[in-house]
């Protein structure tokens, strides 16, 4: 009895694997036609359509386009603004780059590229386009392995010097630039072609140190076409605690004037940020500059604080003083903004700065300016996120 | 002398750890647990913060110039907050593409992709939900991953990171067991959640989530999305509303008055509530928050 049973458990197994042996062949031979039908679909494919093998559109840099445009009202009229000065800093200003009109104004259309060259360099390019010039407002290349972490830069882009420099107008705080970066460098800052040279300190801490030469065109503080300028920067930041962090840094930039008169410019800046929750933060920021332009000492600073109230609005307040000026000319300069802003959404801001200022001069004469200005500021495409 | 200096250098080199960042704590709280005292681990985000706005400070950049290895959780959680700091960094093993650069995001069944993309539709992800973490079967993966990784580049210290890995993944397979017997018994079939933080643990526990209270992704809560909201959950009849620590909660407690509803505080990652203090009590604690 036994037996039998073994026996026919031992057939059964067998013939159970004879058949687990077919139904496997029977699936193998299913697969292999259904290679076969794909392949041949692969053929009949490739032969109707045509080949995309040299298609590059992986390779788009990453393009993003900001547009700035306002309405403003001043007590100014037009003709009087244009070509305004600043008593002892500016003559007359050549150029006035955002906000020139009383009314509308189309501020600018900034184009931005960035990507990749090779395993060496990225490169980064950033047009600005307003509706009679095309600028090339930075066009850069940076280094991705050198020796020693060192990271180089090179091609025409806005000086590391000081804490704001570097910003471009969309992403700063207030709508108009302190009054003290105004007067010393104009509106759009130290923006040269040149060489630059970081290296972050492997420590912990944050400590950078940066060094530039560039070719030195702003004529405010410098200017001279034969000679070049030399910047030099230490930056760094420390926390204070899980929310509260600090950032300092002291900058330093040397050349000549359009006279070939020597000209040093120092920095020296300081923030302190406390956050609040993931959408709330207070930020205070003050930078001091100091100037000996052909023996001629100025000076100038700004302090601002800013609240981060949710992630839809911010408020701020900032004063502005050039506290130091030559002999003959006054030295009660100041300057006072507010400004509110309102963003609905990450890539859109609207914002609107109260300015009062003191400082101008127009057609010779210095008169209170009192400002409303109400920008918008639009950012679509692949825009890199914004550094501290 | 001789034998002295052999010892003080063997010594150095015994004690040369892998330094590893990780941008959220619960790849901190992996590779803590693979590395063991062989790695030293950096968490860059504070967990208490909304993973995708992780206010940028000095110190990561200090850090992040001499790490060996840099783990993150990809699927662009990150794209608003870490590159600037890559950039200024600069340090070329963890950069994007470096051999020190792990996304995790790689080995993960990404869901939520978005058929089509565009900003009209408010700030989405493209490459799919990177909210993988709240789900405990993403973890074992994601362990994987990082063993072979460190297994890599410390070659020394190869079967150690194996046996750890084992250890893991016996734990968690055991915990996994655990959490979905618990789960079964839940009676919460339907929810709301803020954001689509907690889709993959919902996915798991075939828990549907029926509304958001952001009426778009990125976009704070509007009245007339929040008066549709209630109108839903109570035709619906759901009574969960799942809450992040990081938002605001003024809309969810407004909700859950008009419609009776319970507000459940879920962790989004390790360390995001006292509850979730382990990588272990951070699953527990979400089984725990979705089905109470």
């Amino acid at each position: 009895m036994k037996r039998t049973i073994l026996l026919s458990m031992a057939v059964s197994t067998l013939l159970l694997h004879a058949g687990d042996v077919q139904a496997l062949e029977k699936r193998v031979t299913l697969l292999e036609e259904a290679l076969r039908v794909s392949q041949d679909s692969k053929i009949d494919e490739a032969m109707s359509s045509k080949s995309n093998s040299f298609n590059q559109k992986a390779y788009i840099p990453d393009i993003s386009l900001i547009l700035n445009a306002s309405a403003v009202n001043r007590n100014i009229d037009n003709s009087l603004y244009e070509g305004y000065g600043i008593d002892g800093f500016v003559d007359t200003t050549d150029e006035i780059a955002f906000n020139k009109n009383k009314g509308f104004n189309f501020n600018y259309a900034e184009f931005a590229m960035h990507s990749a060259v090779g395993p060496y360099f990225d490169a980064d390019a950033i047009f600005h386009l307003s509706s009679d010039s095309f600028e090339i407002e930075e066009a850069y290349i940076t280094t991705k392995k050198m020796p020693y972490n060192l990271q180089v830069k090179a091609g025409t882009f806005k000086s590391g010097f000081g804490r704001i420099n570097t910003i471009h107008q969309h992403a700063q705080h207030f709508v108009s630039q302190p009054l003290v970066y105004e007067a010393m460098f104009g509106v759009e800052g130290i923006k040269d072609p040149g060489l630059s040279v970081n290296w972050v300190v492997p420590t912990d801490t944050y400590i950078m140190l940066g060094a530039e030469v560039l070719q030195g065109t702003n004529e405010l503080s410098f200017g001279d076409s034969e000679s070049l300028l030399y910047t030099g920067y230490v930056k760094g930041g420390f926390d204070l605690g899980d929310y509260t962090t600090a950032l300092w840094g002291v900058s330093i930039a040397k050349g000549k004037t359009d006279t070939n008169k020597d000209s040093t410019v120092y920095g020296a800046d300081f923030t302190l940020k406390q956050t609040i929750d993931s959408y709330s933060s207070v930020t205070w920021q003050s930078e001091y500059l100091y100037r000996d332009r052909d023996n001629v000492i100025q000076a100038g600073i700004y302090t601002q604080l800013l609240y981060d109230v949710n992630s839809n609005w911010e408020v701020g307040a900032r004063y502005d003083a050039l506290t130091k000026n030559s002999p003959t000319y006054a030295d009660d300069l100041k300057k006072y903004s507010a400004i509110v802003q309102y963003k609905p959404f990450e890539f859109t801001k609207l914002r609107l700065q109260y300015t009062h200022d003191n400082s101008k001069i127009f057609n010779g004469e210095r008169k209170s300016l009192n400002e409303f200005a109400l920008e918008y500021v639009v950012e679509i495409g692949a825009h890199g996120a914004h550094a501290f | 002398m001789k034998k002295l200096i052999l010892m003080a250098l063997f010594s150095s080199v015994v004690f040369a750890k892998v330094n590893v960042a990780t941008t959220y704590q619960y790849l901190g709280e992996v590779v803590k647990a693979i590395g063991g005292e062989y790695v030293k681990v950096d968490v860059l985000a504070n967990p208490k913060l909304d993973p995708h706005f992780i206010v940028p400070k000095p110190s990561y950049i200090g850090k992040l110039r001499r790490e060996d290895l840099l783990i993150i959780n990809g699927g662009q959680l990150e794209i608003g907050w870490l590159p600037p700091l890559l950039k200024s960094a600069n340090n070329e093993k963890v950069n994007a593409g470096g051999d020190g650069f792990v996304d995790v995001s790689r080995v993960v069944h990404m869901i939520d992709k978005p058929k089509s993309v565009s900003r009209a539709y408010g700030d989405i992800h493209p490459d799919g939900n990177p909210h993988f973490a709240t789900d405990i079967h993403s973890i074992i993966p994601i362990a994987k991953l990082i063993a072979r990784k460190l297994e890599s580049i410390d070659t020394e210290h190869k079967a150690i990171y194996k046996s750890n890995l084992k250890k893991f993944i016996t734990k968690y397979k055991a915990l996994i067991n655990l959490l979905n017997k618990q789960m079964k018994s839940c009676k919460i079939h339907k929810v709301v959640q803020y954001h689509e933080l907690f889709n993959y643990a919902l996915h798991a526990n075939g828990i549907k989530s029926v509304g958001n209270l952001e009426p778009l992704p990125g976009i704070s809560p509007s009245s007339k999305h929040t008066l549709m909201l209630i109108n839903l959950m109570k035709k619906e009849n759901i009574k969960t509303i799942l809450q992040d620590v990081y938002h605001e909660k003024k809309t969810a407690k407004f909700i859950a008055d008009k419609t009776g509803a319970k507000i459940s505080i879920v962790p989004h990652d390790v360390g995001a509530t006292c509850e979730a203090n382990t990588l272990e009590n951070f699953y527990k604690s979400i089984a725990k928050q979705l089905c109470h």
